[in-house]
């Protein structure tokens, strides 16, 4: 598995709490971000328009599922894959 | 005037093995959908004879749903939609409320206990269709002027409150839906709301009564969108009834145009304003299609006005226009002391007419607080802020706390009520916080008194989960932020305007 540096990171960290409007995401990053209510599927729009213009990584919105990207973690990981 | 339950019945009868309905692999045709209505009907009526209490239909997308909803309308009983999604307690609330004396349940285990409602689960009623065939006297139906559905809504004193609205509202609405929206007989129409909510009933009644295929769309499908998009290329739906949300969400994916959905002709909004942005992408992908913004509160029967969208709206970037009144209605702008406004000027939009319901359910005072009567026509007080030129109608905001968030509509102060009744806390505040020009999501603003947790982030979870169980997911706010104290007005009211400026900063 390819190596994932620390501002990538960094970066999704930021990305996710701007859409979370939650500061904690770095400090939890198995929490399950639906299950906790802190996403929907409102808010996968923002956070799919966001990886787009500040990593350049486009997801398309058939292949976000909740099981895939549940946690901050899993989202980097899938994240990297794409990248 | 049309009839609603008539024309469904000559579906039946014309084209019995047409498919009225479909959810992912259950499939109900007209011809089944009239017997089994019929069935339960005559059911309800050994039962319940003269007794037209409101009953209550719980479920989420089921074929069964509507099956209930008829049985119910001809059987002289309004039925009351309660979505899956409801917690339990909320559904306690509006048992309670409503003095239902039955509850048909898909998820009977989701239910309240109670001892003063009987449950009837979806599995039993099989058996009770088998030994109830016939069919209904017509004389039990619900008459022009009995409720023929009740929808709750959010209420501001931290009970929902019953929108009830008569088989007379319901049939000008969908004949207005029949004769000015250009629908031909046998299209499929996409459902994408709950039943709860009445965005459903706009493409519920138009598509039973012309003899067309209703297409669910679930929550877990919205959930899924890789499955949501697999499921709409098999589904070639006709009109598409969403909130502009959801579209919104759909945008997100490049194929979704006219390669994957060929066959759409008209995409119908409600619920929330039309952005821009929503439109004009709409129209880059599917060229051939009509855009329609339609507005109108519960009460009133989904809609009241609707527009065309063209392009010319579009390349002049202000904000869509909600459209004309329905012609057996009219709208009025008033202002505050009852007077009405020019063409032009801003003031509260009343709406008159057969559209407009019968007030709340058992709550004569609610009722008269925004139902009255206005030039000898039944009128319905919005609290909506308009503008009406050259009779189009412009949609300005609330006047009081209500508010739409994707389409939801809700009262904020129901919100803060439920806050304020947990444990830990003293006083609370929300806040509904912009993204561009429209409501992204709730914060709220909390005193707490002394508590346990160690973090923000503990407590936050921990009213997060006690809110679920009497809020839907859409009513709870995703930022909860902490502070000793919130500031007062000059009358000693909560200043809402204060945090808000801070949250949205």
């Amino acid at each position: 598995m390819k190596e994932v540096k620390d501002s990538f990171k960094q970066k999704v960290y930021s990305i996710l709490e701007d859409a979370c409007d939650c500061n904690e995401i770095k400090s939890n990053p198995n929490i399950r971000l639906f299950d906790e209510g802190l996403l929907d599927s409102f808010s996968t729009i923002s956070l799919i328009v966001a990886f787009e213009q500040e990593l350049g990584i486009s997801v398309p919105i058939s292949d976000f599922n909740r099981d895939e990207w549940a946690t901050p973690a899993m989202i980097i990981t899938q994240l990297a894959k794409l990248q | 005037m049309i009839d609603i339950l008539d024309q469904i019945e000559n579906q039946a009868v014309k084209t019995p093995r047409r498919i009225c309905y479909t959810h992912r692999q259950e499939l109900l045709t007209f011809g089944l959908l009239k017997k089994c209505s019929d069935a339960l009907a005559c059911w309800l009526i050994n039962r319940f004879g003269d007794d037209h209490s409101p009953v209550i239909v719980h479920g989420h997308m089921q074929p069964m749903m509507l099956v209930l909803f008829l049985a119910c309308a001809k059987s002289g009983h309004a039925y009351i939609p309660a979505d899956q999604s409801i917690p339990s307690e909320r559904i306690r609330m509006i048992t309670e409320g409503a003095k239902t004396k039955l509850i048909f349940s898909a998820a009977p285990k989701q239910l309240p206990e109670t001892n003063a409602t009987e449950v009837i689960a979806f599995g039993q009623l099989d058996q009770i269709i088998i030994q109830n065939e016939g069919v209904p006297a017509r004389s039990y139906e619900v008459k022009n002027e009995d409720t023929f559905y009740i929808i709750y809504t959010s209420g501001s004193t931290g009970r929902p409150k019953g929108v009830q609205i008569s088989r007379r509202a319901l049939t000008s609405f969908t004949e207005w839906m029949q004769h000015d929206f250009g629908l031909e007989e046998g299209l499929t129409f996409m459902n994408q709301a709950p039943y709860s909510f009445d965005l459903s009933v706009m493409d519920l009644y138009p598509s039973l009564t012309t003899g067309g295929t209703l297409w669910a769309v679930d929550k877990q499908m919205i959930a899924n969108p890789k499955e949501l998009f697999t499921l709409l290329a098999q589904s070639e739906i006709n009109i598409w009834t969403s909130t502009p949300s959801f579209a919104e969400m759909c945008l997100m994916e490049p194929s979704f145009s006219r390669t994957m959905l060929p066959h759409v002709q008209k995409f119908l909004f409600c619920g929330e304003t039309l952005p821009l942005s929503v439109a004009s992408r709409l129209k880059q992908r599917f060229p051939e299609a009509e855009i329609i913004n339609t507005y109108g509160p519960t009460e009133t029967t989904v809609a009241v006005t609707k527009v065309s969208i063209t392009q010319k709206m579009i390349n002049c970037k202000s904000p869509f226009p909600v459209g004309r009144c329905k012609p057996d209605c009219r709208i009025y702008i008033l202002g505050e002391d009852g007077v009405p406004k020019k063409d032009g000027q801003k003031g509260e939009i009343v709406i008159c007419g057969p559209s407009v319901g019968s007030g709340y359910l058992n709550d004569p005072e609610k009722t008269r607080a925004s139902f009255d009567t206005l030039n000898e026509m039944l009128a319905y007080h919005t609290h909506d802020l308009g503008i009406m030129c050259e009779g189009m109608l412009y949609y300005f905001g609330r006047i009081d706390h209500q508010i739409k968030l994707h389409g939801f509509r809700m009262e904020l102060e129901e919100i803060e009520h439920a806050l304020s009744s947990c444990r830990y806390v003293k006083y609370a505040i929300v806040t509904p916080i912009k993204r561009g020009d429209r409501y992204d999501h709730l914060a709220a603003v909390v005193v707490a008194g002394k508590h346990p947790f160690d973090s923000d982030y503990a407590f936050s979870a921990v009213l997060r989960k006690a809110l679920s169980s009497v809020l839907p997911s859409y009513m709870i706010p995703r930022k909860f932020i902490y502070r000793r104290s919130l500031p007062m007005t000059a009358n000693g009211k909560i200043d809402r305007g204060a945090p808000l400026k801070e949250v949205s900063r």
